[in-house]
């Protein structure tokens, strides 16, 4: 066994047995669960924002239907919420196609505002809706009535459920990378006119990753309505769960496998350690540091963490390069 | 309901005007690096609190405050530019959304450690009273603030396109390493860009300021506006943005009194996908 | 490889040590926890509540002299019941989003230990901690929520001391309905309320009661709080004229409403908003000068000198430098001390005795610094003695003016505004 086979297999060992490491700590075992579920999030995102290019800033969309299926299983038909997930990814992959085919057309920024001016749109209509309890949101059952509700007290069965969903979206993601519609995906990414003049469909393989993406990024949601057991506009719809998505991908390198997962794994401690520490003080301190971290990291590897690992520093390449805005965006 | 229908729309249009200026910084970042700037309503915030500091330290007014916030937005800017934005520009665009983000977040937040949490306005009289022309109200501050919104909108796209600055800044837009060629520095010039950006928008702050509460969490409500007034007029047009601006300012205030204002957003944004669906490239930008 | 584990072991075990080291020197000081919004939208707030909870334990740890004649806890020591343990308040953020409020909760109950719990402003926030804790066996007090399900999940540990939305529209509905019988024309009423979770809430529950009590609600507009201009809406208002106008606002939206009805030049007769951000010292301060005589409720009315909110206000004016109690701080205060009185007679901060100390609460009105009947929870843990005063700005202060029982000041009408 060399060295890189080692870490990795601590590494594995460690994930698996993180939650009795944490035992008498359920804070610290939560927070396993929240890196694990956010990391699904980002990973979700990742196959359209990522792989394909397509910096989707409304994925909170699929994250709130995901979620409102979940609660709506229960609140209206008293089924235990997770039965609403896979109507909820169902219905994300509908909706997907009607926002993608309008949207996808449009090419770098003018598709990142298109999305989040569609996010908004269904967040604002989400809270005047009473079916979907408007703006004062709906709650899960209040206590679990069978396991079925997945409502538990301790962050265990969340971690291990989380895991496992994880691991079958990043070996998904693994199979489609190595596979043609990766390879299309990337052609994309280059240059799209360049794809299209080889014969990929762009379009197409365009929407299918919009699709795939939505239908888990909708499971994230069903997930963390089990887990909080309340949902409402702003924390199902809101802009900075979409901003959120991508910042975390960002940070840990986009259209990498593990990129999300480095993302959610520097972040979500951040964030929640920093505002156990400091946010009791008052002022959002806990803001300022976070804010801090992503600017630094940014500042010096704007491809992401995972670009540490890379052979060729992006470094080299010229500051101006990227400054000619009609490059490899033009439809 | 006729005289009324005239009031609401002079509203939307001053509306408009205040869009129109606190969205023309960003849109000249936008179209000269392709950057979008996230942090860009925490700039307006900011420059916004430089008139409360202005009015409760000195007493001045929006006379004092708004060359003052010019001044120091435009030196916010040209620092982002050399310590953040010059960097994240060799990474990905998504380094863009990443970096301005945190640095959003940043700003916010200091601000809210600086100046504390509690809403913040300038006494009601400080840029005149309303007044009253052909039965139509209008509010001091909003006229103020609308007027040199289209000014300084027509000055930066004057500036853009008539003077030999700006014409190196949009050959530098055009294509850098050309630009790079022909001598001129496209570093200095997309410095200059960021701080004509910061001078437009400390000036909008400043002046949103006098009529708008200030908070630090303003910059978020702004911001939103902001997007998709630049990306609705074309990314890079100054007289897109100001096109854009005033429309969706009417159409704001219209479906807010005839609809009901729950409904004026998501009109807003129908509109602006409708026309982002015939117009991939907005009202103004170039195809 | 072996040498890799050990060491992830190592760090783990390191991490949960120092996890339950923290809270082991609590011995003589008694831990409540208080997760409020500290960042986010309503950080204002959080930050006025934040200073209630310290003064609340400054006095019960160090004293007041003049306040200790009235009320018992306030003689300095801590608390007599547990043989002057001191109080250690537990401030965390909850950012205004219920993940991080439920986040907050566990890691007060599992790593501070705190004996109970004061949360959490929000009612979706309040709603999601709230199961935290009674899966816990914490007790669980909220101050301010006024969601009507909150007491009504079955929970054995959740307490509530403030009124619900429907016990404030009661008091709309009454006082209107004198103000009919006096003479005044309420014929038209328009209700202007924003659209999250605070403003569509109460405005549904005063729909109804009006509903009920025959009083007709002509215009009903839901606007978003972070508007940008609301000239259409009071324009709107303008040309409809009605009698009676109320508001159900944040304080960004507030400072917007009464800045654009002195431009548009209209006032109804009978301006009514209900707390929220019209209470917001930050609101008073702006603009007091342009609202005379708006009526808003609260429960809290600084009364006589001498009295236990006249004390507080002048000792919560100190540590804020100038602000005095409103309705959400003086709730926030309430809370504090159901809760440490809760403590000190349980004797104990055994969760259990102090959950059955909390049931057998019982307080007398001349205790309270809330405008409130009294303290005593129901079954289900809400406070039957919870009640609303009307108050009404003058001079930038609101005074209360009904019901006549508690008023300090007469009632002017109609509304002044600038």
């Amino acid at each position: 066994m060399n060295a890189r086979r080692l870490i990795q297999l601590a590494l594995l060992v460690a994930v698996l047995i993180y939650p009795f490491l944490t035992l008498e700590s359920p804070v610290y075992q939560r927070l396993g669960a929240l890196v694990l579920l956010a990391a699904i999030g980002a990973s979700a995102w990742n196959i359209v924002g990522g792989y394909a290019g397509q910096v989707s800033v409304g994925h909170a969309v699929f994250f709130g239907i995901g979620a409102y299926s979940a609660v709506v299983a229960f609140v209206h038909a008293d089924l235990p919420p997770i039965v609403g997930a896979p109507l909820g990814m169902l219905l994300s992959v509908g909706v997907a196609a009607v926002i993608g085919v309008p949207t996808l057309r449009l090419s770098g920024h003018y598709f990142s505002m298109a999305t989040i001016a569609v996010g908004e749109l269904v967040r604002v209509l989400s809270s005047t809706s009473d079916w979907l309890g408007g703006a004062q949101g709906l709650g899960g059952p209040a206590m679990p009535r069978t396991v079925f509700d997945l409502s538990f007290m301790s962050a265990m069965p969340y971690y291990y459920i989380f895991l496992a969903v994880l691991a079958f979206l990043l070996g998904m993601t693994w199979w489609i990378e190595r596979g043609r519609m990766g390879f299309y995906l990337r052609a994309i990414k280059d240059s799209e006119r360049a794809a299209r003049s080889l014969g990929v469909s762009a379009g197409r393989y365009k929407l299918y990753a919009y699709m795939l993406s939505a239908a888990f990024t909708s499971l994230a949601g069903s997930l963390y309505l089990c887990m909080f057991g309340f949902i409402d506009p702003e924390s199902g719809f809101g802009i900075l769960l979409s901003v959120k998505m991508v910042v975390m991908a960002a940070l840990g390198g986009a259209g990498q496998l593990f990129g999300p997962l480095v993302g959610a794994l520097i972040l979500v401690p951040v964030e929640e350690l920093s505002n156990s520490l400091l946010g009791g003080e008052g002022a959002g301190i806990t803001f300022v540091v976070y804010g801090a971290i992503i600017v630094i990291i940014a500042r010096f590897l704007p491809a992401g963490l995972l670009s540490l690992f890379e052979r060729r520093p992006t470094a080299e390449k010229p500051a101006v390069s990227t400054a000619n805005p009609a490059s490899g965006h033009a439809d | 309901m006729g005289m009324t229908l005239v009031q609401v729309v002079v509203s939307g249009l001053l509306l408009g005007a205040v869009y129109s200026l606190f969205s023309s910084g960003l849109t000249l970042i936008w179209g000269m690096m392709n950057v979008v700037n996230f942090a860009h309503g925490d700039f307006v915030m900011l420059g916004m609190y430089t008139a409360v500091v202005v009015w409760t330290a000195l007493g001045g007014g929006p006379w004092a405050s708004v060359p003052v916030a010019a001044i120091l937005i435009a030196t916010l800017g040209i620092v982002s530019y050399f310590l953040l934005v010059r960097h994240i520009m060799r990474g990905p665009m998504l380094a863009q959304i990443l970096g301005t983000f945190g640095l959003a977040l940043f700003l916010r937040y200091g601000a809210l450690w600086i100046f504390g949490a509690n809403f913040k306005t300038l006494p009601d009289d400080l840029v005149g009273h309303s007044f009253i022309v052909g039965g139509i109200r209008f509010e001091g501050a909003r006229v103020l603030a609308g007027l040199v919104g289209l000014a300084v909108t027509l000055l930066l796209h004057f500036i853009l396109t008539r003077t030999s600055v700006g014409s190196r800044m949009l050959a530098v837009s055009e294509d850098a390493v050309a630009a790079q060629l022909m001598g001129i520095r496209p570093q200095r010039m997309q410095a200059l860009a960021w701080g004509l950006a910061g001078a437009a928008t400390g000036i909008a702050g400043a002046l949103i300021a006098t009529f708008f509460y200030t908070s630090p969490t303003v910059g978020e409500t702004l911001s939103i506006v902001a997007f998709v007034t630049v990306a609705l007029g074309g990314f890079g047009s100054v007289l897109g943005a100001l096109v854009a601006g005033l429309l969706i300012g009417v159409i704001e205030s219209l479906s807010a009194f005839l609809i009901g204002p729950v409904y004026k957003d998501v009109i807003v944004y129908t509109v602006f996908v409708l026309v982002l669906w015939f117009r991939p490239q907005g009202l103004m930008g170039k195809a | 490889m072996v040498k890799i584990v050990h060491g992830a072991i190592r760090a783990g075990a390191a991490l949960v040590a120092l996890a339950i080291a923290l809270p082991a020197f609590a011995q003589e000081t008694v831990k409540i926890g208080a997760v409020y919004p500290l960042s986010g939208n309503s950080a204002s707030t959080g930050n006025y509540a934040k200073m209630a909870f310290e003064m609340g334990a400054d006095i019960i740890n160090n004293g007041n002299p003049e306040l200790a004649k009235i009320f018992p806890l306030a003689k300095g020591g801590g608390l007599p019941g547990l043989k002057g343990a001191k109080i250690q308040m537990v401030i965390a953020d909850n950012q205004g989003t219920p993940a991080a409020g439920q986040n907050q909760t566990l890691r007060l109950i599992t790593e501070e230990k705190v004996a109970a719990l004061i949360c959490c402003y929000q009612s979706g926030i309040t709603l999601t901690a709230s199961a935290v804790a009674e899966r816990y066996g914490v007790p669980f007090l909220n101050a301010e929520s006024v969601a009507a399900n909150l007491t009504e999940r079955g929970f054995k540990w959740f307490f509530r001391t403030t009124p619900v939305a429907a016990d404030f529209a009661k008091a709309y509905s009454t006082f209107l309905k004198e103000q009919q019988a006096a003479g005044r024309k309420v014929d038209s009423i328009a209700l202007v309320h924003e659209n999250t979770e605070y403003g569509n809430s109460v405005s549904s529950v005063i729909s109804d009661a009006f509903k009920k009590d025959g009083l007709n609600i002509t215009m009903n507009v839901a606007y978003s709080a972070n508007s940008t201009d609301v000239q259409p809406q009071v324009l709107q208002l303008k040309e409809k004229n009605p009698d009676v106008v109320i508001f159900v606002s944040y304080t960004s939206d507030a400072i917007l409403y009464a800045k654009t009805m002195k431009e548009v030049n209209w006032k109804p007769a009978i301006l009514i908003a209900d707390d929220g951000g019209f209470n917001d010292p930050a609101f008073t301060k702006a603009m007091g000068s342009v609202t005379e005589g708006l009526i808003s409720r609260s429960v809290f009315a600084p009364g006589k000198p001498g009295s236990v909110p006249a004390i507080l206000d002048a000792l919560y004016k100190k540590k804020t430098g100038g602000d005095g109690l409103d309705d959400v701080s003086a709730r926030v205060l309430q809370g504090f001390f159901v809760v440490a009185d809760a403590i000190n007679r349980a004797g104990s901060t055994d969760p259990a005795k102090i959950r059955d100390a909390l049931k057998a609460t019982d307080l007398k009105p001349d205790q309270l610094v809330a405008g409130y009947d009294g303290v005593k929870f129901d079954d289900k843990g809400q406070n039957v003695l919870a009640s609303t005063l009307v108050t009404q700005l003058r001079n930038s202060q609101y005074v209360s003016v009904w019901p006549k029982a508690r008023a300090t000041d007469p009632l002017v009408l109609p509304y002044k505004g600038w």
